[in-house]
């Protein structure tokens, strides 16, 4: 499986990882980053940079994880394995908003949607699109980047 | 392996500019693109503020607002007021220094090259005054006294320059500059922290802005370089970097600011001069064209044949120049100057001279222009100059590509030059015009930026892409450079043209492509516009013609492109100005712009897009006028 | 060998799914007494309309095919005969080498006048249940839901969104009280209220009224009288293990199992609400896992027992709840609170007991971690609300996350 690597200490907190997340999952794509419409609630990004204790910046991407706990958690069949890709994806269509994925991503990954607060913001890997994962591609630093993990 | 600095060099519109930088073993600009690929989303949206100690502050859905309070929109008009605001100084600041050149030189009585512009300027700004050097420092005073004015005084000259079309809309919008200089200090301190707030009241003051450096800056800079140095010629001439000859001592410059050569360049080719760099093994010295400077030499190069050897290249060839190792020196007085030809000077030991402390680079040696002491420090420059050359040729490699650009470029065109040659008015080109075999006029301005598809890229095809339209095209600025390198400034690039372009440019003898020289003569193109409306009667905003800045750089050409919009024109720039982040900026220069002046910006990177774009709006103003789509 | 599961609920389902995960070439039969797998945590949107028969299944889809699972519906077990290795079952008796008894649980019907007997009462647990729920409710006009715990205050959101006249009627003083304090709880009962809901609360039913079979009126202590098409029962629910008796597998209130879940019998496994362990849906999925590899020959065992968390999200209000909910003395409770935010942890020695968000909870998951293991957080120096993974943030050889605790 394909896995986004994170190299923590490399990143500046640009936030492109995100805008270039937004940009993946709106729905016209085109026009690269000048056309993301930055308070568009309805593209939020699917990754997100906090800081640690320390104000050091930790990206947090979903890791897809080996056991993932928001596919057990998940009471729909929403949350599954990509049996080709490996990843962990999310059908908005079987999924019942209940948000124990939410609740039992150890990591604090998921979120529902800001804008209407009936799905889960997720990440995809970028699946719809050919190349690498959008986010990978946008880091000036390759603080994020991918690899081949069995 | 080869000796190739890196592998990533991006494309260029110009092959074998393309190829020799990918050859070079040095870094340059082209190299560094692939490593500056992914950009900061927000900084290319305009929402970074770092306007305060709480900054940087940035728009996300989660954070609407900065700390402040400020939103998109305030966020984006403050950067954009603020570049804009800092354009114009540059442009103002060139101005200043022009006029006091011309100032200087006429109380020394110095050569005046160009008695009939100092002729049309009297006429212009009405001062009747018989004595030569009163005259040129009456109309250097008139323009420094307009630029000293405090912002709450209008400027005098403005209505005087100005079409009155178009002085009556500035004066209904309320944006009629006062004093340039105070104007800048206004819009700088408008844009402050936690000053002004309102998207619309700052892009006003772009405009605003806009006029006093397209008249001033622009316009002015022009006309007070015709008196000093003067008037252009039409003539053909070599460009590229075939232009250097080894056998010289060679001097690249680097700037805007040719007054401040006028010195340097007479005694370059002094007889005792050339003695020295005799003696030093070379045949003599040469000035090679760079950047504006470059151009503006080259537009009156019917007044330098023997020091100026041609044009070799814009912004970005300036490192390929400096890399043929045939370069002695450099003498920069201001952009563009780029902080990347350090390393290649270094690498060569090419000595670097700056002349204005506004360029001074960091390892170039201060030679300050002092009126005064002009003699002395020409004689000094001389001397390090011949240094450099004495202990550089023979260590260094030199790696010249003489096939390079072309030897028939037209140039030597101005909004005097043109007239003439068409026969002393412009009803020729009315008439072209009106029947359709000019289809319409573009001007593609401006600078050379390598990201929009490489270096030149977006400029060269887009001029391709309108040529063949039978859309006539005039330039200025590093456009310039970029476009006439790539041959289709040549008659011969009459074929590129459309049909009804090309029996015209055959029948002229002339290209498709009218290079009008330095980024300063974007103030030409707007006399030429206001003069053929004036020869229809018609607002400038009716007219079949539009401004393309496809591949702005600098903070200068938003200046300039707000200009334009004053002007009324459609102004096309490749990539948004970092203004996206604001719905309000992006309408109000996108669409409200038409109501205001007349004016708008076009966004579109693509040269296909764009040429449909600017060929439809043509057409537009051509039905309007009552003339046919085409010939 | 053929490993046998009884129940196709969470457990069940990722039992025979890790089994075949582990175990190519196994028989594996999956009996249940239901005609569809069906997700329990679904059924209120079945009943709403919002989903039908196919879209309440949470199982792969084509899953008994793809897996090459032997799907055996609508049968009911009535016995076991551990001894002899054999399931009895009312459509004829099967044997096992392995067995998985995942038969969830049953709800609790209180033997309260009429309640257990009339044909217009019903829990809400399976399928059936909400089947036979939507369709005397396209007749039915006034419905009373007794219990406002989650199942019936989904049941009341289902019945509100068909138009019904709704009344819930609660013991405790508030809504769904397991799940959060009163505070929290209120801001629910006031959407619901407005949604034309009323509530009973901190009110005991004592008998009924009744028409012939129908239960026609909810009487309650307090003298009140709920007039009623429908009655739905969500007060609790009890293992289902009837079956059992006499089998040779030791039941108490549920199967007796190990750490292992394994039972008296080294070859009959329990998991989910049948083994009492925790009665959430991502426990009772871990447990059916852990049951299986063990049914495979490994040696696991289940020790996510933590099942105090759970998500609430009515008409666009999202809850997360983990840990106590009631502070106890000594604890130090702290608040934080906003135009759309309700936030309350219960801290007790330096670590979280108990969190409550409502409202924003986008981020949230790692407090289970945090709750559950007791990590001190003392050592971190802001508000305990503003705390999240990048707190412990690690990065395993793999790319994983790992939890980064100071001793």
């Amino acid at each position: 499986m394909k896995r986004i690597i994170i190299d923590a200490e490399k990143c500046d907190g640009c936030k492109n990882c995100s805008i270039a997340c937004m940009e993946a999952h709106r729905d016209q794509r085109g026009g690269g980053l000048y056309t993301v419409d930055l308070l568009d609630p309805a593209i939020e990004s699917r990754n997100v940079i906090v800081l640690d204790r320390k104000g050091a910046y930790t990206p947090i991407f979903c890791r897809h994880c080996d056991e993932p706990e928001c596919v057990l958690a998940c009471m729909s069949g929403a949350m599954h394995r990509d049996k080709e890709s490996g990843h962990i994806m999310y059908d908005e269509e079987r999924c019942a908003a209940c948000f124990m994925c939410v609740m039992n991503c150890p990591y604090g990954v998921l979120k529902p949607d800001r804008a209407t607060g009936t799905r889960v913001i997720k990440c995809d890997f970028c699946a719809n699109d050919n190349d690498e994962p959008n986010c990978v591609n946008s880091c000036p630093k390759r603080a994020i980047f991918i690899e081949e993990v069995v | 392996m080869n000796s190739r600095y890196g592998c990533e060099t991006c494309f260029s519109a110009d092959k074998p500019l393309e190829g020799f930088i990918a050859d070079l073993p040095l870094e340059t600009s082209h190299h560094r693109v692939a490593s500056q690929e992914i950009k900061c989303g927000f900084g290319l949206q305009g929402v970074c503020c770092r306007l305060c100690a709480n900054g940087p502050c940035r728009i996300t859905p989660d954070s609407p607002k900065g700390i402040c309070g400020a939103n998109a929109d305030t966020i984006v008009t403050r950067n954009f007021l603020r570049a804009v605001a800092s354009g114009s100084g540059c442009y103002i600041h060139v101005v200043e220094n022009t006029a006091l050149n011309l100032k200087n030189t006429a109380i020394a009585r110095g050569a005046i090259k160009g008695p009939g512009a100092l002729d049309r300027l009297c006429r212009l700004f009405g001062i009747a005054e018989p004595d030569m050097y009163k005259k040129a420092i009456m109309v250097a005073d008139t323009v420094l006294a307009d630029l000293y004015k405090p912002d709450y005084e209008k400027m005098e000259l403005v209505k005087k320059m100005a079409y009155p079309q178009r002085y009556k809309k500035w004066s209904e919008l309320g944006i009629l500059p006062g004093g340039a200089k105070s104007e800048i200090v206004k819009g700088i301190v408008k844009c402050s922290t936690n000053l002004n707030s309102d998207p619309v009241d700052m892009l006003l003051d772009c405009l605003k802005l806009g006029i006093s450096t397209g008249i001033y800056g622009l316009t002015l800079t022009n006309l007070l370089n015709d008196v000093l140095l003067g008037e252009p010629e039409i003539r053909t001439a070599p460009v590229g970097l075939r232009v250097i000859n080894p056998d010289y001592i060679n001097i690249m410059i680097t700037g805007h600011q040719h007054s401040m050569f006028v010195d340097l360049q007479e005694r370059l080719i002094s007889p005792e001069a050339v003695a020295i760099a005799k003696a030093a093994g070379a045949k003599g010295f040469k000035l090679v064209g760079c950047t504006c400077v470059g151009q503006d030499l080259q537009l009156r190069g019917a007044h330098y044949t023997e020091i100026f050897d041609g044009h070799a290249g814009n912004n970005y060839t300036s490192e390929a120049i400096l890399a043929t190792g045939a370069i002695d020196a450099v003498i920069s007085e201001f952009n563009c100057t780029l902080p990347g030809i350090e390393t290649v000077c270094e690498e060569l030991k090419i000595k670097q001279i700056c002349i204005d402390s506004v360029a001074k680079k960091s390892n170039a040696e201060m030679k300050p222009f002092v009126f005064a002491d002009r003699e002395k420090s020409s004689r000094e420059i001389i001397e390090a100059i011949v240094e450099s050359y004495k202990s550089r040729r023979g260590n260094v490699p030199i790696k010249l590509l003489p096939e390079h650009g072309n030897d028939e470029t037209l140039t030597g065109i101005s909004e005097v030059s043109l007239k003439k040659f068409l026969g002393g008015n412009w009803q020729p080109l009315v008439d072209l015009i009106a029947s359709g075999q000019i289809k319409g006029v573009v001007g593609v301005v401006g600078c050379s930026s390598l990201v929009s598809g490489g270096h030149d890229m977006l400029t060269v095809a887009l001029t391709r892409e309108l040529i063949a339209r039978d859309i006539l095209v005039l330039t200025a600025g590093c456009s310039s450079g970029g476009i006439e390198n790539c041959g289709l400034m040549t008659p011969a690039a009459a074929d590129l043209a459309g049909p009804n372009l090309k029996a015209v440019c055959k029948q002229l003898g002339i290209p498709p492509v009218l290079n009008f020289g330095p980024c300063l003569a974007i103030g030409r193109l707007e006399i030429v516009a206001t003069e053929l409306a004036e020869a229809l009667g018609i607002d400038i905003p009716e007219l079949p013609l539009a401004l393309s800045a496809a591949q702005w750089l600098e903070e200068q050409a938003l200046a300039d492109g707000a200009f334009g919009l004053a002007l009324g024109l459609p102004l096309h720039l490749g990539i948004p100005p970092y203004i996206t982040g604001s719905k309000i900026a992006l309408k109000v220069l996108t669409e409200d712009m038409e109501i205001l002046t007349g004016g708008k910006v076009i966004v579109n990177n693509d040269a296909v897009d764009t040429a449909n774009i600017l060929e439809g709006i043509i057409i537009d103003r051509r039905q309007s006028l009552g003339l046919a789509a085409s010939a | 060998m053929r490993h046998v599961i009884i129940g196709a609920g969470p457990a069940g389902i990722n039992a025979a799914k890790t089994i075949r995960g582990m175990r190519p070439d196994d028989e594996i039969v999956v009996i249940s007494k239901d005609k569809y797998v069906h997700s329990r945590c679904m059924l209120h949107k079945y009943i709403s309309g919002e989903r039908n028969e196919r879209t309440v299944d949470f199982a792969d889809e084509n899953f008994f095919e793809t897996e090459r699972i032997e799907w055996k519906s609508e049968v009911a077990v009535t016995g076991i005969d551990a001894a002899g290795k054999k399931i009895i079952c009312d459509k004829g008796d099967m044997t096992y080498d392995k067995l998985l008894i995942a038969t969830g649980a049953d709800s609790v019907i209180p033997p309260i006048g009429a309640m257990r007997a009339a044909p217009n009462v019903f829990g809400l647990r399976n399928l059936d249940d909400a089947q036979k729920i939507r369709g005397l409710a396209a007749n039915a006009k006034k419905v009373v839901i007794v219990g406002a715990g989650l199942v019936g205050m989904d049941a009341a959101y289902a019945l509100l969104e068909l138009g019904k006249t709704v009344s819930v009627v609660e013991m405790m003083t508030c809504v769904m009280a397991i799940n959060m304090d009163a505070y929290a709880a209120g801001a629910y009962q006031k959407r619901f209220e407005d949604a034309g809901c009323s509530f009973y609360l901190g009110k005991k039913v004592c008998g009924t009224g009744t028409s012939g079979d129908l239960v026609t009126s909810i009487e309650l202590e307090s003298g009140e009288s709920l007039e009623c098409d429908m009655v739905i029962v969500a007060v609790g629910v009890r293992p289902s293990v009837g079956f059992l008796a006499g089998s040779g597998i030791e039941v108490e209130r549920s199967v007796k199992v190990d750490a292992h879940l394994r039972t008296n019998d080294p070859d009959v496994y329990a998991a989910g609400d049948a083994a009492g362990l925790s009665g959430i849906w991502p426990n009772a999925v871990k447990q059916g896992v852990t049951a299986a590899k063990n049914m495979c020959g490994e040696n696991v065992t289940y020790d996510d027992i933590y099942a105090l968390k759970n998500t609430v999200n009515f008409f666009g209000l999202a809850t997360l709840s983990i840990g106590i909910n009631a502070p106890e003395d000594g604890d130090h409770v702290e608040i934080r609170e906003d135009r759309r935010n309700y936030k309350r942890v219960i801290m007790r020695n330096k670590t979280v007991k108990g969190i409550l968000l409502q409202g924003d909870i986008r981020y949230s998951g790692f407090w289970q971690h945090l709750v559950k293991n007791e990590i001190n957080v003392s050592d971190i120096k802001k508000s305990v609300f503003d705390i999240t993974y990048g707190d412990f943030y690690g990065v395993d050889a793999r790319g994983q996350y790992e939890w980064r605790v100071s001793a």
